[in-house]
Formats: C-alpha cells, structure tokens, sequence
C-alpha cells in the first residue's frame, strides 16, 4: 500500500500528544500524605482502578480515531503488480527529439543529435525506429520502416526552430506509433533539455503496457542567460514627423551581475546603443531617446550583446501609425436636425483606436463611399438596394460591420435581401412615454460590447430612459445582447459571412431616449464601434508558432485590399524570413498563415514590390528564455501507465478516473472508521461523565 | 439545659494560638478566658469547687473562717473546697505519624499533633490551677515519654509537649501501623492511683481494638475522657485533584480519584466517629470529636459544660 499524500503521516504525531499528556500527567500526579488508608482501602477496588481501565479504553479510541484520520488524509492507495517487460526481441524505437528554441543553448543542440544518433546506431536489424521532431509541435522526420541511414540523415538535416517547447504533442504522437507497433519491446528516447515551461501533465497521455522510456537529459547544468524579453514603442505623431520612443526589458538568469550592450536597430539600421548591468536573477529596464520614424510601418530591434542563447538576444517589432475605424454613417433624406450628431461626435473622441467618421445621406450613396470602410451605420435609414447594396454586402463578407437604427422608419418596405439578413424582425413602436419610459434591464455583460461595464461603478445603464423603441424579434441565429425591461430585445447581432449586423431598437440622438445624454453613451458607442467594426489592437511582434488570422488584422491588409473583400486565392503573399513564400488571402480559406521563424515576415499584395510590404516581426517564444530546469522522472512517471495501473515508481496522475477512484476509494473507509469510533468515544465519555458525576 | 458563652468572649482560634510559643502562655490564655466565660455563666457557678464547712480547729488559718455562716450560726466554720482534694490527672497523648497530618503553615493551618498539645497543655494547665497532680504520656506503637502525675509537673509536662512538636518537625517516620493496646496496657499498669485520663488520639484503629484498649485502662478505676481529633480534610475529604495518596504510618500508596471516593469516604468516617461515640459511651467513658480547625477553648467550654451536666446527672 502506497500514499497520495504521505507528508500527511506526520500527523500521526499528533497520537503522541493524548499520551504524552497522559504520562505527563502521571508524572505529575500529586502525592498526598494521608494520615490512613484504612478507609479508602475500604472503598471497593473497581471505584478507582476501573475508572482508570475505562480511560485508557477512551485513549485507545481517541488514538486510533486519529490515527484513521490521519491516514484517509494520506491517501492511501493499493498498487498492483505489473506485468514484466519483455526484455528480449526486436525493438521499436521512437526518437523525440527536442528542437525548441532553447536547445540552441551552447553545445546542446550538437549533444542532442550526437544522442539521437547514438540511439540509432545501437538498433540492430530487426529493430525499427521513428524520429519525432518536436518544439511547439511535433511531426515525423522519418516513417517507422525507415532504415538507420534515413534515419541519421533525418537527424542531421534537422535544425533548431524558434518555438517554444511542448512535451504533450511529441508524446502523444509516440503512443500512437507505439500503440501501432506490433513488435514485442517498445522504447521511447525522449532527447531534450527538459524545460519546465514545456510540462503540463495530461492524463490522457499513456504509454501501453512494457513502453521503456529512456530520457536523455541535456538541460541539467546550470545556465545564465540574457535575454530582451519585453519592448515597449510609444509612438508620437504631433510633430511633423513622427517619433517613436522605445524602451526595452532585459532579463537575466544567471547568478552573476552581467554587463551588456543593448542597440535598438530602427529600419534595419542600428540607431542608438546603451549599457546595462543586469542583476542576477533579476531584469533591467533600459530606455532609448526618441526616435524619428517613417510614416509606414517601420522594423525595430533590439539586441543585446550575443551570448550562450542567442535566439533570445534580439527582440523584433514593428512601428506602425495606428489605423483608424473608418465608419460611414448613412442618414435618411430630411433627417432631423442633429440626427447623427450624437454618434459622429462620440465617435470623433479617442484614439485608441480613432474613428474616421464621414456622414452621407441615403440617397447620395455611391458604391466607392463604401471602399476601406470598416463599420457602416444606417441611421433611420433602409439598406441601399442595387449595386450600392451589393457593394455594402461586400463590406459585411470581408468582415466589416453594420449597424442598423430603424428608427421611424418603415422596414417592411426595406429590400427582401437585406431583411433576412437583419438579426431580428422589426416589429411595431413601442411607446412607453406612458410609464416614463423603460430602461435596460438585461444585459449581457459577457459580451464584448458591455464588457467594459461589467466592474462595479463602470458605467450605469439603469439611469436611461427609452421612451420608444421597435419590438424586435430576434431571428433563431442571432445573439439578444441586451433586452428592456418588458423583456422586450434591445440589441440583437448576428455574424454574417465575415462581418458583423447589430440592430439597435431604439434611436442614437435624443429623439426617443435619453441614452445619448448619459455618461455611459460615449463608451457604448466606442465598444460597439470596435466590436462591430471588428477592430483588434495592433501588435508590434508576434512569437513563433502563433497562428495568424488575417481577417482579424485589417490594419496588415488594408495597404493592399483596398478595404474591398480580397477573397481571390492569390492575392496576397506572406514571405517568411528564410524566404519562403506563402499565398493567402485577407479573408476566406487561406487567411491564416502560422509563423514558424523568427525575424520578419513581409505581407505585400501581388504587385507590390519585394521589400515594400508589410514587416510582421516574429520573436522567440519568451517563454523559451525561462531555463528551469524539470526532472525528466516526471515525464516518465506520468506517462508509464499499463491498463491504468502505473509502472513501479509511478504515479496515479495518468490512470483512468474510473480506475483512480476505486484505488483510492479506501480513504473513505478511513474516514467512515474515524467517525465510528469517535461517536464511540463521545458515547463512552458521555456515560462515564454520567456515571461519575 | 444548654452551656451559653457571654457574647464577650471570643474563642481562640487555632490559627492565632499558633503563633504563641510558649505553650504555658498559650495555656493561661484558654485556661483564663475558659474560666472567664465559666465565671460569667448562669449555670456553673463558683460552687463546682466548693466541697464542705466543718468546725474550726485551733491551727486553722482564720482566713478560711466562713464569716456569713459565722453571723448566722454563730460559730466558727471552715470552708473546704474540692480542688483541694489533689486528684491524679495525666493526658495521653498520641504522637503517632498520622497526628502531625493537618500543618500547612501558608495557611496558619496547624496540625493534629500540635491541636493535640494545646489541648493537653491546656487541660493540664486547667487541672493544675485545681491543684491537681498532673502528669502526661505520649505514645504511638508504645509508650515514648511518661510523666508521672504529680503536682509539681506542670512545667515538665509543657516542656515535654513543646519537646513534642520540634521532635515531629526534625525526625523521620519509620513506618509501622500504631497502635493504642499495648502503650495503654503499660500505663495502665503504671497507674499507682485512680485518675482521670485524657486520651487524645486520632483513632485510626478498629473500634473494637480501641475500647479493648480502653477497657484496660477503665478497668482500673480509672475515670476517661476521649477526645478525637480530625482535620477538616479528613472528614469530607476535599481533594480534587488525582493524587498517590501516602499512608503517613504505613508508607502505602495508593492512587486515588477523590471525586470517585468522596462520598464513600465519608460516609466511612462518620460511621466510625459514631462508632466510637457509642462504643466508647457504653464503657462509661466521655467521647469528643474535635474539628482542629475550630476554637480550641471553645471546643473545651463545649466539651466541660456538657461533662457537667452529665456529672449532675450521675
């Protein structure tokens, strides 16, 4: 028997406690001289010593109720005995070979292929070996059947990559080989330098039943190491050229202060260059001068002065000039005055992000007004039908936003086209000037528009008032945000295609609430805005092994779409920095692109110039730069299972929940136990108070 | 009938006679204040003392000449007084280890010996202001120091009772179970004249052992008074704490719950204290319990007053 939990033995200290007291007390007994004992010796013997036998007895309990205790707290579990492994026949071998960004550590690399080829050269010919290349990932370098000479090959074309380290791919695809394997002895050789950033232990990860796991440990030196691990760019446009101002975090982890050189490179140029002494253990900010930018989006680095790692010695990033929200609000003919005045203004404050807001009434609308438009508003105002509607639709399949403001209007009237687009069925007006208008009374504070609001004294919706609103129907595949206190939808969203539609009940000036007078209007609108308007902060770096998403990130298509939907399969190139050359498309199917290397990917259109596109910087993970060091024997242990029975020395982490239970379901006996016999004891004591008292 | 006390006088407690060394002090301060409270009461009169008149005889001290029954009588009578006629007095003392149970000097709580020595000194100071012969014996499993009576004794006597008390702080107990029988049994013997014998003791014995030892004595003609002496704890036994409780005679142990063996304790003592009462009446003796946390002189007026009474009945 085995347990989960043995630190908790050491209360079976506390049964100590009962007894020594007890012996201290005997110790202690006071001794009395009496002038006879010829009358208590009178006195029948079972009035003292039977008390006595009777206390010992509620000792007993009292220690054994504690002693049960104490071991349903250990978590006691019973191991059964496994079956031997067989040590005789052929072999398979799967190699997992760690290629993360930290096995560029000093010589590591060089020791880990050295090992991987050890392991193939000591397999004879019946065995069969499978080469696993793993970082953030894992994928096979080699088939099973393939020969040792493939094999060695594999190993030595293969490179240190720029991602962080997972464990859980590269295992789980070696119990898929292994499980596949017919042959009698089955091995894994986990090659790495074994970082604890890479483990999270996964139970459904189990090795059948015999599996050898050999770990071959390259990480358990101690390391020192200086990596950049955070830039920060605080961009100025007030001037007439822009400024960027740049400042960096260095990180240190070894055990020595460390002098360094740290250069921030400005347009692949290095522009400024400052020292450092990085304490041990510790980070050290450094800043750089303001510095003058391009209007475009410009490289940046930072580099510190190259050491034992040194994939984490430079950071990339791009400066880039925030991009405005382009919004077009469409007004009806006639609208009333100051109609959309509340929306453009609120809309026209801020810059993270700005919105570019240009007004136009219905019947003045071209197509072009719609171009690199990322949020349409119609105002009071129907769907535009035709080719200007065609054009609007576009806008909303490339991932652009729309939101419609019946109003007074009459949408029975408005386009069949865009009414089975609507979220909801726009019904009637609901007058409630009656009962002094209604007010929200759900809200969906989940959702990213009245997120912002969720915190307590962050915005307060109960004080408007909405003294007319359209009955809305939601449709069965649209979302109600929000709802009035009749219980009536107030805002309803769908997603179509790419883009988003939002159909706000009631108006956006004071026509008919009073919404557009309180303090929560301004960022209501800004958070309906971002949200319909799809916009996403600009990131200055992504890290290696992120996937993409080019439909998320208007700001790297828009130089070179146009804002127009650019679903076309080749419209676009990414080209990595190694040279390799990409098609995707801003939206539909080839819109996501995983940036495997580090250093800058270049997103340009078909015609742009090499060079000229689009900079996306790539850094290692820095999670990479966290050397800590994990026993390979957890690995191993949490991955030994057979039939959900662990292997001698493992643990019960990777067995079946099923499994798991029924071992260690013997605590509960523990616990059932201790109660007994303290109930026992509290009826015991109770009766001897009585028969004493 | 019942023995009143002036609201004057104020019993001596214990406690306060303690801190008096000289045992002949101590004992003029009760004896006096006995008297005193004797004097002034109702009851008792001088006259206890007062035996007869008879005719002058020429060498009489005219000083003794009763002068009212002069002017009634017209002749010369001389009073003559009991005290005068020098009885034998002797208290026995029991020294035994359980008599010094009782002293806890933080307290000013004194022991049974030492209650026991106020009282002997106290009678015998009492019967010596009598003219009495006094004399004194103390013993445990035998006869330890003998006074005979005499009426030139008082100051042995004080001084063997004082000797008594240091001897019980200085010496050790060699354990060995008392008993009266053989020690009465010599004095007994030892005894040339009729007395009246004072046996202070605690009584840890069988009745029966005890009026044997009594008998002993009583059968010489001898008059006896007893007077039992316990501590408070020794009759309800208030201890509360688990203890190894010590035989101060014997050295037995013994662990005892005393909340377990309270009630039968003293359910046990009281027996025994009416057990002897009776027994000890029956044999034509006087029987008194004393509590030594109570006035010693009042414990004695109590005592006398009713020793009175029961001598008028006789």
């Amino acid at each position: 028997m085995n347990f989960l939990a043995p630190a908790f033995l050491a209360g079976l200290a506390a049964i100590a406690v009962p007894v020594l007291i007890h012996l201290i007390n005997r110790e202690r007994k006071v001794v009395v001289e009496f002038p006879s004992l010829m009358f208590l010796q009178r006195i029948p013997y079972r009035s003292v010593r039977r008390q006595k036998i009777r206390h010992l007895l509620l000792l007993i309990l009292r220690c054994v109720a504690l002693a049960l205790l104490v071991a349903a707290f250990a978590r006691p579990f019973f191991a059964k005995k496994h079956p031997a492994v067989a040590t005789t026949g052929a072999r398979e071998v799967v190699i997992l070979l760690d290629r993360s960004s930290s096995m560029g550590y000093a010589d590591r690399w060089t020791k880990a292929r050295d090992a991987a080829r050890k392991a193939v050269s000591g397999m004879t010919g019946t065995d069969r070996a499978t080469l696993v290349l793993f970082a953030g990932d894992a994928s096979v370098a080699t088939e099973p059947m393939a020969t040792p000479d493939r094999v060695i090959a594999a190993i030595n074309a293969a490179k240190v990559s720029s991602e962080g380290t997972r464990f859980a791919p590269a295992l789980k695809l070696a119990s898929q080989i292994i499980a596949a394997s017919t042959l009698p002895r089955r091995e894994v050789i986990l090659i790495s330098d074994f970082q604890k950033v890479g483990w999270a232990n996964h139970n459904e990860i189990v090795f059948p039943q015999g599996t050898v796991v050999t770990p071959i440990d390259l990480g358990a030196a101690a390391v020192a190491d200086i990596s950049v691990a955070q830039v920060t760019t605080s961009r100025d446009s007030a001037g007439e050229r822009d400024h960027t101002t740049v400042a960096a975090r260095l990180v240190n982890t070894g055990a020595a202060v460390k002098a360094v050189s740290a250069t921030l490179a400005v347009g692949g140029r290095d522009a400024q260059t400052v020292r450092a002494n990085v304490p041990p253990h510790g980070a050290q900010q450094v800043a750089f001068a303001p510095i003058a930018v391009p209007s475009g989006a410009t490289k940046g680095a930072v580099r510190v002065t190259p050491d034992s790692l040194t994939q984490d010695d430079v950071l990339n990033f791009t400066v880039a000039p925030d991009e405005a929200v382009a919004v077009l609000v469409v007004d009806p003919p006639g609208a009333r005055e100051n109609q959309s005045l509340f929306l453009s203004r609120a809309l026209a404050i801020g810059d993270r992000p700005s919105f570019r807001v240009d007004l136009k009434t219905a019947d003045a609308l071209t197509p072009r007004d719609f171009d690199g438009r990322a949020l349409v508003v119609l105002n009071e105002v129907a769907p535009p039908a035709g080719a200007v509607g065609a054009r609007l639709r576009a806008v909303l399949d490339g991932g652009g936003g729309i939101v419609v403001v019946p109003g007074g209007g009459r949408p029975e009237t408005w386009p069949a086209e865009w009414r089975v687009l609507l979220p909801a069925t726009i019904g009637a007006v609901v007058d409630r000037t009656a009962d002094a208008g209604g007010t929200l009374s759900s809200v969906d504070y989940a959702h990213p528009i009245f997120e912002l609001f969720n915190a307590p004294r962050s915005g307060d919706f109960s004080t408007a008032r909405f003294y007319r609103y359209r009955a809305l129907t939601a449709q069965p595949n649209a979302s109600v945000i929000a709802r009035f206190d009749d219980g009536a939808p107030a805002v309803v969203e769908r997603t179509v295609g790419s883009g988003k539609i939002v159909v706000w009940a009631s108006t956006m000036d004071p026509y008919w609430t009073n919404l557009p007078l309180q303090p929560v209007f301004l960022p209501f609108i800004h958070q309906l805005g971002k949200h319909v308007g799809r916009y996403a902060d600009p990131r200055p770096w992504f890290t290696a092994g992120d996937v993409l998403d080019l439909s998320r990130h208007g700001e790297l298509t828009a130089p070179f779409t146009g804002g127009r939907a650019a679903d076309s399969a080749n419209t676009l190139i990414v080209e990595s920095p190694s040279g390799v050359r990409e098609r995707v498309t801003a939206t539909g199917a080839g819109h996501l692109v995983t940036l495997k290397e580090q250093g800058f990917y270049e997103l340009r259109g078909q015609n742009t110039p090499v060079g000229s596109g689009r900079p996306i910087a790539v850094n290692v993970d820095p999670a990479e730069s966290d050397l800590s060091h994990l026993d390979p024997q957890d690995i191993v242990v949490a991955v030994t299972a057979v039939n959900g029975q662990r292997l001698p020395g493992s643990d019960l982490n990777t067995a079946t929940p099923k499994d798991q239970e029924q071992r260690q379901k013997v605590w509960w006996y523990l616990l059932l136990g201790a109660l007994l016999l303290m109930a026992g004891e509290t009826m015991l004591s109770n009766r001897l108070s009585r028969a004493t008292g | 009938m019942t023995a009143a006390v002036s609201p004057a006088t104020s019993f001596l407690d214990p406690t306060v006679l303690g801190r008096i060394g000289n045992l002949e002090l101590l004992a003029r301060t009760v004896v006096e204040g006995f008297i005193n409270g004797l004097h002034r009461s109702p009851h008792l009169g001088a006259s206890a003392d007062f035996a007869q008149h008879r005719p002058y005889m020429p060498g009489d001290d005219i000083r003794r000449i009763d002068w009212r029954l002069y002017a009634r009588s017209d002749k010369y009578f001389i009073k003559e007084y009991e005290a005068e006629t020098n009885t034998n007095f002797t208290v026995i003392l029991d020294v035994s280890p359980s008599m010094r149970y009782g002293a806890v000097p933080e307290d000013g709580r004194i022991s049974k010996l030492t209650y026991g020595c106020f009282l002997a000194a106290c009678l015998t100071y009492f019967s010596s202001l009598q003219r009495d012969r006094v004399g004194m014996a103390t013993i445990d499993t035998d006869i330890v120091e003998y006074v005979p009576p005499s009426s030139k004794h008082l100051q042995h006597i004080l001084h063997a009772l004082d000797r008594i008390e240091k001897n019980a702080r200085d010496s050790k107990v060699t354990p060995g179970k008392s008993s009266l029988l053989p020690p009465l049994r010599k004095l007994s013997e030892m005894f040339r004249r009729r007395s009246l014998v004072v046996l202070i003791s605690d009584f840890y014995e069988d009745p029966e052992d005890i009026i044997s030892a009594l008998t002993h004595v009583r059968g010489r003609g001898n008059d006896i008074v007893v007077f039992h002496l316990l501590d408070p704890r020794e009759r309800d036994f208030s201890f509360t704490d688990s203890s190894n409780f010590i035989d101060m005679e014997t050295g037995e142990k013994m662990p005892v719950i005393p909340e377990y063996l309270r009630k039968q304790y003293a359910d046990l003592i009281r027996e025994h204290t009416a057990t002897l009462s009776k027994r000890i009446g029956e044999t034509r003796a006087d029987y008194a319990l004393f509590d030594t946390s109570k006035p010693l002189d009042g414990a004695l007026f109590t005592y006398l007053a009713a020793r009175q009474r029961i001598n008028r009945v006789r």
